[in-house]
């Protein structure tokens, strides 16, 4: 009985110092073999439980529903390191945690007052064609020359569009608005139609916060799961 | 009373069944023993109680208060571009200024400032609400609890309507002629020529409903959204003429089906859910509460 109790106070003692471990070491920091394994396997179990909900039992999300892709190596907000997932895991995204991210949402074009924030006039059906034009061609599809000269103007003039999504497109991980340019597409196909429902009704995903609701070392496990499953080959 | 001869030792320890002294204070000792070990162990990883140890899942202690790693590294993050490559000084710098906000934020609170501070008072305000907020969004959603959603508020959930519309005004007793030629096929250019009359120049091109309706007015666009395309209005008497609208393309709402809708029934729900938890939250703290009005105010 004894040795019982000794054995469990003993691994107790050491589980917790492991996690210990882990936790000190910077959220990035290159992991020994075996660390690694056991981390990544505890992070699958949370995000097998907490997450595969909403970005899918392989993480690889659900459009209809603006749930990202965390398999690849597109990211809303910054760069990919373990430590920026971590703080969108633990803190979320318009989550309303005054901690969380939430810096930015996609105005309504179509609709009379497109941004409760900002100061945009809607644009016509017209325009938003025009940009969508733009759009596409700077991603090589071919459109005509008109349209995509209106849509630039558009772009980079009263539609506000560069201020988000930068001068080129190509998105800004800084306020989470998504690259245009590419083939990522965080709504629908990447279609026309779906492109213009987005510019027309905007889009505002919610990433609920997990602070308080995992622990500290779940959350730096299932960050170090979602990082590996964009490393995967 | 018989006395029982004491058996050979080794057996005896294992036998329950006679009374052993030593074998007793033993237990009882180990059970004692573990008991504090295991006393220990809570009383060094429970929250909430005074430790001179800082958690893992923390960079410092202030009064017991944690400062949470995960908030430390954002802080450096938004220092450094790479927080692995951080100086020490930068770290220090960065834990410095942490330790200090905690010691305020404690001052404050025993100081009671929120009480008279205006700015202080609203983000207290707003802190609470963002709490209930926040506990409406936990999770996903349900699949069903989303259709059900959808289905109450359909009409939320189409296209806005898009129209290609001229609206032109003549004279009063041109008004008949100039609607014959019109709906005849007549380009509106040539019979507002012929018949006096003009573009007003409201619209242009393709408009959603909703800027169509701020650009004709209520009852142009009224008129309007009933035509379909190619027809042209009866005439509408206003102070400037008689109007006629020529619909060149009426694009009326289409409903989205709920799975191209989902990602917005899904935001708008989760608005609900929020204000739903906010009204509860109100409703929580008032019943609660125990509020005097005075008599001139009742
Ligand atoms: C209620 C649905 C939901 C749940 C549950 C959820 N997420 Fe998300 N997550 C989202 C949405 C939606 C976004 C995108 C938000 C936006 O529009 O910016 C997101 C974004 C993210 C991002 C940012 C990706 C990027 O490209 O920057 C990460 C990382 C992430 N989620 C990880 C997780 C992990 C890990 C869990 C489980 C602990 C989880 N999520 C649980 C809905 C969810
Ligand atoms: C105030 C900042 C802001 C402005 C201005 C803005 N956007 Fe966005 N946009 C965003 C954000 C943030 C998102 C991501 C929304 C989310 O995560 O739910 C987004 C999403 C999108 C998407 C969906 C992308 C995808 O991967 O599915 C498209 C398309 C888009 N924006 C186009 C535009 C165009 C075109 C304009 C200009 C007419 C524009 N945006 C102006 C912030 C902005």
């Amino acid at each position: 009985m004894l040795s019982l109790g000794v054995v469990l106070v003993a691994g107790m003692a050491q589980s917790q110092a492991r996690e210990g471990r882990l936790l000190r070491l910077d959220p990035d920091a290159r992991l020994a073999p075996d660390q690694r394994t056991a981390a990544l396997a505890a992070g699958r179990r949370v995000f097998r439980a907490q997450c595969a909900g909403c970005h899918g039992p392989d993480g690889r999300g659900d459009t209809g529903y603006g749930a990202p892709n965390l398999a690849d190596r597109d990211w809303l907000y910054g760069t990919g390191a373990v430590g920026e997932i971590e703080q969108t895991i633990a803190y979320g995204i318009r989550s309303h945690q005054p901690k969380g991210w939430n810096l930015a949402d996609m105005p309504a074009f179509g609709a009379p007052r497109p941004s409760a924030k900002e100061r945009l006039d809607p644009l016509s059906p017209g325009d938003i064609g025009d940009v969508i034009a733009f759009l596409s061609a700077r991603r090589g599809a071919t459109a005509s020359a008109e349209a995509v000269a209106r849509g630039r103007a558009i772009y980079q003039g009263r539609g506000g569009c560069y201020d988000c999504h930068g001068g080129d497109a190509a998105g800004d991980p800084a306020i989470g608005a998504p690259n245009l340019i590419d083939a990522v597409w965080l709504y629908g196909d990447g279609s026309p139609p779906s492109v213009f429902r987005s510019i027309a009704q905007g889009r505002r995903g919610v990433m609920p916060g997990f602070a308080g609701r995992l622990s500290a070392v779940q959350l730096r496990q299932v960050s170090l799961y979602v990082k590996s499953l964009s490393e995967a080959p | 009373m018989t006395a029982t001869a004491p058996p050979a030792a080794g057996v005896a320890w294992l036998d329950i069944r006679t009374v052993h002294p030593r074998r007793a204070l033993i237990l009882m000792g180990a059970g004692a023993g573990l008991g504090l070990v295991l006393a220990g162990a809570a009383l060094f990883t429970a929250k909430g109680t005074t430790t001179l140890v800082v958690p893992a899942d923390a960079v410092a202690m202030v009064n017991q208060q944690p400062i949470s790693r995960i908030d430390f590294d954002g802080q450096l993050r938004a220092l450094a571009v790479d927080p692995a490559k951080a100086t020490p000084a930068m770290r220090r710098q960065v834990l410095n200024d942490m330790i200090r906000e905690e010691l305020y934020v404690q001052r404050a609170k025993e100081l009671d400032v929120g009480l008279v501070d205006p700015e202080v008072r609203s983000a207290m305000v707003k802190a609470v609400e963002a709490q209930a907020a926040a506990d409406a969004i936990t999770s996903k959603p349900d699949s069903a609890e989303l259709r059900g959603f959808y289905d109450k508020h359909r009409d939320k959930y189409a296209s806005e309507g898009v129209m290609v519309v001229r609206d032109l005004v003549f004279p009063p007793a041109a008004a008949a002629q100039a609607r014959t030629a019109l709906a005849a096929g007549a380009a509106p250019e040539v019979v507002a020529t012929r018949f006096g009359g003009r573009d007003t120049g409201k619209t242009s091109g393709e408009e959603f409903y909703f800027a169509a309706r701020i650009h004709l007015g209520e009852a142009l666009f009224t008129a309007a959204r009933a035509l379909k395309t190619g027809e042209v209005s009866e005439a509408i008497a206003d102070a400037d003429g008689a109007h006629l609208l020529v619909m060149a393309r009426n694009t009326p709402p289409a409903q989205y089906d709920f799975e191209t809708a989902r990602a917005q029934v899904a935001t708008d729900y989760q608005a609900a859910a929020v204000a739903r938890y906010q009204g509860a939250e109100d409703g929580f703290l008032r019943r609660r509460a125990n509020v005097l009005v005075a008599k001139d105010l009742k």
